[in-house]
């Protein structure tokens, strides 16, 4: 009987053209996913070279699992339809009384649905593997075909997760005899995956996520998330312990859930209802012996005024909108979302653990999680909605009732909008409630509904639009969801395949900005205008969906055509028109706008570009230039009209040996003109590259000087597009805008897309100790050390700085002017801010404290004058002197960036850094970030601005490490050591995550290629672990040294080897070996606690026995982990149970062991820290405490590169 | 008040001619439209109520031509059609509310007190606030004519009303629809013989698309006088006597014996009995000229 049903299933499906319409989707996703892993878009689109194999196990996990995981909105169809089709077709009534058992109708039923999902599954895995190898691929990147990554990603992940799935929606299906309801649950589940694989990002929850995640990703996860570029090209999916008991968790309850669908099923008639108020049940009799009665009908007035037929349409969207808020899945997605959205807005903001003050724009912000809800739930109710009278066969009597199409269509729709605007309504109302529950009550009803209602809103009306059309074309329901799910997702990914054009992509569009300092800014009219071309285009649809409304009973498509047509008359033409017209005309000045007035690349072009501008300019690479010795500018800023125009003049000297000729100029697009005061003939003017070459009549001689009078000034600004980057409050301008000289660069840098056009290698730096490369700073090519002095001027309300000091302020017209000059020589690096600011004043020593801030982010200005304080007495303490007698923070607006950054004597610091961070000074609380980040940014007055390194490998360590490096040393002065702990811990996981996207290679700290990862977290690190072994004193003195030495110096600059040499004659000879792993090799540890146990000794103390292992491997620049070395061998350690031994690089090494109690508040305290030498992988120790021990370390603080930093500390068992 | 339908044809996808070239006048008052089933009555009757289009013909009511402006036929349209759904969780009174509102009723107070007379004549006041879908069939067939009335129309179409439901409701269905019936032009499919007996005026017999027959019930009986003739034969006997003589039908009687009716202008034999026409005859006797027709 089994195999009878089973059969029949089967023979169903594939006399079925869904499933082979099914096979043929999902065949064409998954190739499409490898053969654009592989770069088969690379003729039409950015080239995809890099050093990743596409097909290594866990790139064929992710291209194999990701189309089945979309398969999962097929289940309920395919796996649930299995049973629900007899209840459709009414069949259950006869089969229920055929003579078969429940096991064989259930298996039957289940297994066959099984077995359908596996046929696609086959041909997502036959799509994905010929993908590949597709012609038109890199093969450089494709590694021949493994077949153990493909069955381990099945056998691990996607089964697995197949008959999770499908036992419960299998089970949901049965007892609500409703696809629709499994479908339901599959948006639910595919939401908690979501959820809990966003857990995974924040470290504290990485245990949990990883047992709980069903998709078992997360889990998979947690042994991955650190591996190099070279484990992931070469190691299979390990089937580490968590990963198995997550597997073993869902196939448990999958086979729960199953067994439990076999207990309460039934052959019953009847659908599995839940009941919640029981009635009392009685007998029912009926008496319906009618006698005749007369028909009597009240007066009624029937009125189809235009006035009463508005006033229906809106009663029956009401009804239609009760309908959709009534219903389950509208519920249950209000929970989700409100779910996510208090995740959201709890990890908003949050910098090293401290969240923000919860300003409206960060609840908007945080709001956006419900973007994937509304969508959702836009889709399914336009299906609903649409389908629904005759879903539920009431259509027959609707539709003969004198009411018109567009009634009948338009208040559903609008039911769709009132729906979108409550779940809008919920962002609002859960911000405010957030901000209450934070005691926060500067409430901006006005900036949340104008955001909510005005701005959001029309994109998920343009949403709505489509969703309405598509379900009125197709008949089917579900794959008119689907295929709205398919254009939201698909429609963003356009870009990959070359379509880079957002009035090529239905709703895409710049989105908007918003920063207190600044509003919405000039970015919300090209917003605009982008969404007035879609919405007209929506409303086309919305045309064409009336024209096709589905009402009475065609019998095909063709006859639904021939309706359309006999509707398409009166003003339908009309309106249709007018909406054609706006939407061509709005696309047409847009097109004109991004691709005519001002010249559109697309990345295929700027890559083409590149490969053309280095062809052609590389060669002047190292002609002689002149030097700029001094910059005299004037800037006036608009803030009003949004431009800004600038004059000034470059004083240049031949420092060098040679006769320069030629003047290589480097300018930006801007407006702009050049003098020079020596006469030159202008032999190249290449207006694509903005590069010319002047040849000078009369050669420059060593020791001569040539002036550079120039004018620069935006392109005019248009309706959207602002050619300059003022903005009305908040300006900050830099020095790019002004010309330079020399080929600057700007390569492509992957080898394998070099090779293909034609380009050597690349040697991306010079190496340190290349002594020829030590001419210029990595910040400026044309200058060392220069003179500056400036004039900007604002508009009257606003202040205008640039480094220097104030010389003169005065007002013209309506026009504010300030004239800063600085007293000593620069870098070639400055920049220009301008707002309406308050300003807050200290001093230190001599040095004049200013924060020039917004008037309402005042909650931090302590801390950050605090911060300025302390890193200026740090500094000048253990380095030398501060250069200047002032020092000044300026705030900018978020839209120009989240960060900060130091100019001489100024920081621009951004709104979002640091101004309205909540800073928790308790215990639990996370790092105080306004003040971390203000300290980081002033030692840059000394670490970039003091000591500056030439432009090769390693040279950001000098500056950016170094700068890391003293707010870590400050941070340990205000709160202490223990606190130490969180902050390294958070620096190690970014280390070890960022690494592993490493697209080039990952050299050691000292000789980095500029890679954040490296010069701040690792370098941090580093320099902080350093400290403690040599000393902080010892380590600060050699620094010292160091800036005394190479101060303000001129060419040739100083490097990172000149550093680590003062490091290492501090450096006693046992701590040598710290040198090379921590500066010149790439090297990690995995130290972990084995085992411990205490005793309580007769004379009170506590014998601690501590068991651990140590263990020590070096990366090379691919992240191949190795053990060995030159000049010694690695050591190992086997015990006879062990198969394979562990190895170390040879070690003698000092490592904290610690042992831990508490005081009597539960806090840590420390019994036992200190250095021991390590020669030996497996280490047994015993130490003696005075105190109850409750918690032994190996490296407790985490101040090692550890690759796992969990298993460093262990509680001792009691 | 007419409804006036000429060279009506439909064709669905599957080449099944559900109308073919049908024409038909129809006047005030209880028509009867009769068939088996799949004759094309419900196709005609969903092509009247303006939820499919013809292939080609027209259809006039009242001067206005439906098929060019359905909303016209709409405002003065009751339908009722074979089967149909509700929405779930939505009770009698909140459905005819939403109905009423669609069929243009705008006043409240109109609606409430319009809705609250037909709860009453459809004998459903009781149970106006339980869930519609899970009412009984006859109790939907009543809500079904609730509906219907809730605009006064002038032209109701009720397909197969009385199909399934129990001797009572069937009656109690029929008098309500009697008693509307009088002031409107009421068009009634069914394959119910006895239905059309005891309701209409007119009628019609349909099959495969055409009119069979159109006539008034009184006078297709009355037509029939002298010439319908039954007699008792045994079960074994049946297959001689279809060869014999023009049956018409037969029935089982208690015995096992079977009462066979024969049409035929003089008596058959002389075991027969002259018998009084019945509506049934006519009906039978239309399908078996068609049949005869066609082979």
């Amino acid at each position: 009987m089994f195999l009878n049903i089973f059969f029949n299933e089967i023979k169903y499906w594939f006399n079925r053209p869904a499933l082979y319409i099914y096979t043929v989707v999902f065949f064409m996703i998954g190739m499409l996913i490898s053969a654009a892993s592989a770069g088969i878009f690379d003729a039409i689109s950015v080239t995809t070279g890099s050093s990743k194999i596409v097909n290594s196990p866990m790139a064929v996990l992710g291209a194999f699992a990701a189309p089945a995981s979309i398969l999962i909105f097929f289940y309920p169809s395919i796996i649930g339809s299995t049973i629900s089709r007899d209840y459709e077709s009414q069949i259950h009534t006869i089969l229920y009384s055929y003579p078969f058992s429940k096991v064989n109708y259930l298996t039957a039923k289940f297994l066959s649905g099984f077995f359908i999902v596996n046929v696609v599954i086959v041909a997502i895995f036959i799509a994905v593997s010929l993908g590949f190898i597709l012609p038109g691929t890199n093969q450089d990147i494709v590694n021949p075909f493994d077949l153990k990554s493909y069955l381990d990603a099945y056998f691990i992940i996607i089964l697995p997760n197949l008959f999770l799935y499908s036992s419960i929606i299998f089970g949901v299906v049965t007892f609500t005899r409703n696809v629709y309801v499994g479908f339901i649950s599959v948006i639910i589940i595919v939401i908690i995956e979501a959820l809990l694989e966003g857990l995974f990002s924040n470290p504290d929850n990485r245990f949990i996520a990883a047992l709980f995640d069903p998709s078992g990703l997360s889990a998979s996860n947690y042994y991955t998330r650190y591996w190099t570029v070279s484990e992931q090209n070469e190691l299979y999916l390990p089937l580490g312990e968590l990963l198995i008991y997550n597997r073993l968790i869902f196939i448990s309850f999958g086979s729960l859930v199953l067994l439990s669908i076999y207990k309460i099923f039934s052959f019953s008639q009847n659908a599995f209802t839940f009941s919640f108020n029981k009635k009392d049940s009685k007998r029912l009799t009926k008496s319906n012996f009618g006698g005749i009665t007369k028909v009597n009908l009240p007066k009624i007035t029937i009125d189809f005024s235009f006035k009463n037929e508005i006033k229906k349409l809106w009663n029956l969207s009401n009804i239609d909108f009760l309908y959709i808020v009534k219903s389950w899945s509208f519920i249950s997605i209000v929970i989700l979302a409100l779910l996510f959205n208090l995740i959201g807005l709890s990890e908003l903001g949050n910098v090293f653990g401290t969240p923000t003050y919860p300003r409206t724009w960060k609840m908007l912000q945080a709001g956006a999680t419900f973007t994937l809800f509304i969508n959702v739930a836009t889709f399914l109710f336009a299906a609903n909605l649409l389908h629904r009278s005759r879903t539920s066969n009431v259509n027959q009597l609707i539709d003969t009732t004198p009411t018109p199409n567009w009634i009948l269509l338009g208040s559903k729709f609008l039911a769709i909008v009132k729906m979108q605007l409550v779940l809008l309504s919920l962002i609002m109302i859960s911000g405010i409630l957030y901000q209450i529950y934070n005691g926060y009550y500067d409430f901006e009803i006005a900036h949340y509904l104008y955001e909510l209602i005005f701005l959001n809103l029309i994109l998920y009306v343009i949403w709505a639009l489509l969703s309405v059309l598509i379900q009125t074309l197709i008949t089917d329901r579900y794959v008119g969801i689907f295929i709205m799910i398919v254009l939201f997702i698909g429609i963003p990914l356009l870009s990959l395949a070359g379509v880079e054009q957002s009035i090529f992509k239905y709703g895409s569009g710049p989105g908007y900005a918003y920063s207190d300092m600044n509003g919405y800014g000039s970015s919300i009219n090209r917003f605009f205008l982008y969404k007035i071309y879609w919405l007209s285009l929506g409303l086309v649809f919305y045309i064409l969906t009336y024209l096709f409304y589905f009402r009475g009973l065609p019998s095909n498509f063709k006859e639904r055509i021939s309706i359309a047509a006999s509707r398409f008359k009166g003003k339908y033409p009309k309106f249709l028109a007018l909406l054609m017209l706006i939407f061509l005309s709005s696309g047409g000045y847009i097109y004109y706008e991004t691709n005519i007035l001002n010249k559109r690349t697309s990345s295929k072009e700027r890559e083409l570009q590149t490969v053309e501008w280095e062809k052609k300019y590389k060669k002047y690479e190292n002609y002689d230039q002149p030097r700029i010795v001094s910059v005299k500018v004037d800037v006036n800023i608009f803030p009003k009209t949004l431009d800004a125009d600038a004059s000034g003049t470059y004083v240049m000297v031949n420092k060098t040996s040679n006769v320069i000729d030629s003047l290589f100029l480097n300018h930006g697009s801007s407006i702009s003109t050049f003098e020079f005061n020596k006469e030159n003939d202008l032999v190249l003017e290449d207006t694509l590259y903005n590069f010319d070459i002047y040849k000078l009549k009369q050669a420059l001689n060593p020791g001569d000087s040539i002036n550079l009078f120039f004018t620069v000034k935006n392109k005019p600004n248009t309706m959207i597009r602002n050619n300059s980057s003022v903005v009305s409050n908040g300006t900050f301008l830099n020095n790019t805008a002004f010309p330079s000289f020399g080929y600057p660069g700007g390569e492509l840098r992957d080898d394998k897309t070099r090779e293909k056009y034609d380009l050597p290698p690349n040697k991306l730096k010079p190496h340190p100790s290349d002594s020829t490369a030590l001419g210029n700073t990595y910040i400026s090519k044309d200058a060392d050390w220069i003179d500056f002095e400036t004039t900007v001027s604002t508009s009257k309300d606003q202040i205008a700085i640039a480094p220097g000091y104030l010389q003169k302020e005065w007002i013209e017209g309506d026009r504010r002017y300030f004239n800063y000059k600085m007293d000593s020589k620069i870098l070639n690096f400055y920049a220009f801010n301008s707002g309406k600011y308050e300003v807050a004043q200290d001093k230190w020593n001599d040095v004049n404290l200013e924060i020039y801030y917004h008037k309402d982010h005042d909650y931090n200005l302590d801390r950050m004058m605090k911060g300025m304080k302390a890193a200026l007495e740090y500094c000048s303490t253990n380095f030398s002197p501060y250069q200047h007698k002032q020092l000044r923070i300026i705030e900018f607006p978020r839209t120009a960036g989240g960060f900060a950054q130091s100019f001489p004597n100024t920081v621009p610091f951004s709104e979002d850094i640091g101004f309205i961070a909540k800073v928790d000074d308790s215990e639990e609380g996370g790092n105080d970030y306004a003040f971390f980040v203000t300290v980081h940014e002033v030692a840059h007055q000394w670490w970039a601005h003091q000591v500056i390194g030439a432009d090769v490998l390693g040279s950001t360590m000098l500056s950016e490490s170094l700068s890391e490096y003293v707010s870590l040393k400050v941070i340990e002065q205000v709160n202490g050591k223990k606190k130490m702990r969180k902050f390294l811990k958070r620096s190690l996981d970014e280390y070890l995550t960022s690494r592993t996207f490493e697209r080039k290679r990952e050299n050691a700290l000292m000789y980095n290629d500029g890679q954040g990862y490296i010069h701040y977290q690792k370098g941090s690190l580093i320099f902080y672990a350093l400290s403690d072994y040599i000393g902080e004193k010892t380590l600060n003195k050699a620094l010292s040294k160091y800036v005394k030495k190479v101060a303000f110096q001129e060419p040739p600059y100083t490097t990172s080897i000149d550093m680590v040499n003062h490091i290492k004659e501090v450096t006693p000879d046992s701590l040598n070996y710290l040198i090379k792993d921590m500066f010149e090799t790439i090297t990690l540890y995995q130290n972990r606690v084995v085992e411990t146990k205490s005793e309580k000794l007769d004379n009170g103390k506590y014998k601690v026995d501590i068991e651990f292992k140590v263990s020590k491997y070096r990366n090379n620049e691919k992240g191949r982990a190795f053990y060995g070395e030159e000049e010694r061998d690695s050591i190992t350690y086997q015990t006879d149970d062990m198969k394979k031994p562990e190895y170390s690089v040879f070690l003698e090494d000092y490592i904290d062991i610690g042992v831990f109690g508490e005081d009597n508040d539960e806090n840590e305290t420390e019994l036992y820290v200190k250095k021991h030498k390590i020669s030996k992988i497996h280490n047994k120790i015993t130490i003696i405490v005075d105190q109850e021990p409750i918690e032994v370390g190996i490296d407790p603080y985490n101040k090692l590169i550890d690759t796992n930093s969990e298993d460093n500390r262990m509680k001792i068992e009691k | 008040m007419s409804l006036i339908i000429e060279n009506l044809t439909k064709t669905y996808t599957n080449n099944v001619k559900a109308l073919d070239n049908l024409s038909l006048k129809i006047g005030k008052g209880m028509f009867g439209l009769l068939g088996p089933n799949g004759a094309g009555k419900s196709t005609l009757m969903r092509t009247i109520a303006t939820l499919q289009s013809p292939d080609s013909g027209s259809i006039i009511f009242n001067g206005v031509d439906v098929i060019e402006d359905q909303i016209s036929l709409r405002k003065k349209l009751g339908y009722l059609p074979q089967s149909f759904g509700v929405y779930p969780n939505m009770s009698a009174d909140e459905l005819l509310n939403y109905f009423a509102k669609l069929k243009g009723i705008s006043e409240k107070n109109e609606r409430k007190a319009l809705i609250d007379k037909l709860l009453e004549i459809t004998n459903l006041t009781d149970v106006k606030k339980k869930n519609v879908s899970g009412y009984s069939g006859g109790m939907k067939q009543r809500f079904g004519i609730a509906q219907l009335l809730l605009n006064n129309p002038e032209l109701i179409i009720v397909d197969e009303p009385t199909a399934g439901l129990d001797p009572a409701e069937r009656q109690r269905f029929l008098n309500v629809l009697r008693e509307v019936g009088t002031n409107s032009t009421v068009i009634f499919s069914t394959h119910i013989v006895d239905d059309v007996k005891e309701l209409c005026n007119d009628m019609a017999i349909l099959n495969g698309g055409r009119i069979l027959r159109h006539v008034k019930p009184v006078d297709s009986t009355n037509e029939l006088k002298n010439k319908i003739w039954t007699k008792s034969v045994q079960r074994d006997d049946l297959e001689s006597a279809e060869n014999e003589f023009n049956i018409l039908s037969s029935n089982y009687n208690v015995d096992n014996s079977l009462t066979i009716r024969v049409f035929s202008d003089k008596k058959p034999g002389t075991d027969f009995k002259k018998a009084e026409p019945q509506l049934d005859d006519v009906y039978f006797i239309a399908l078996k000229e068609d049949q005869n027709n066609n082979s």
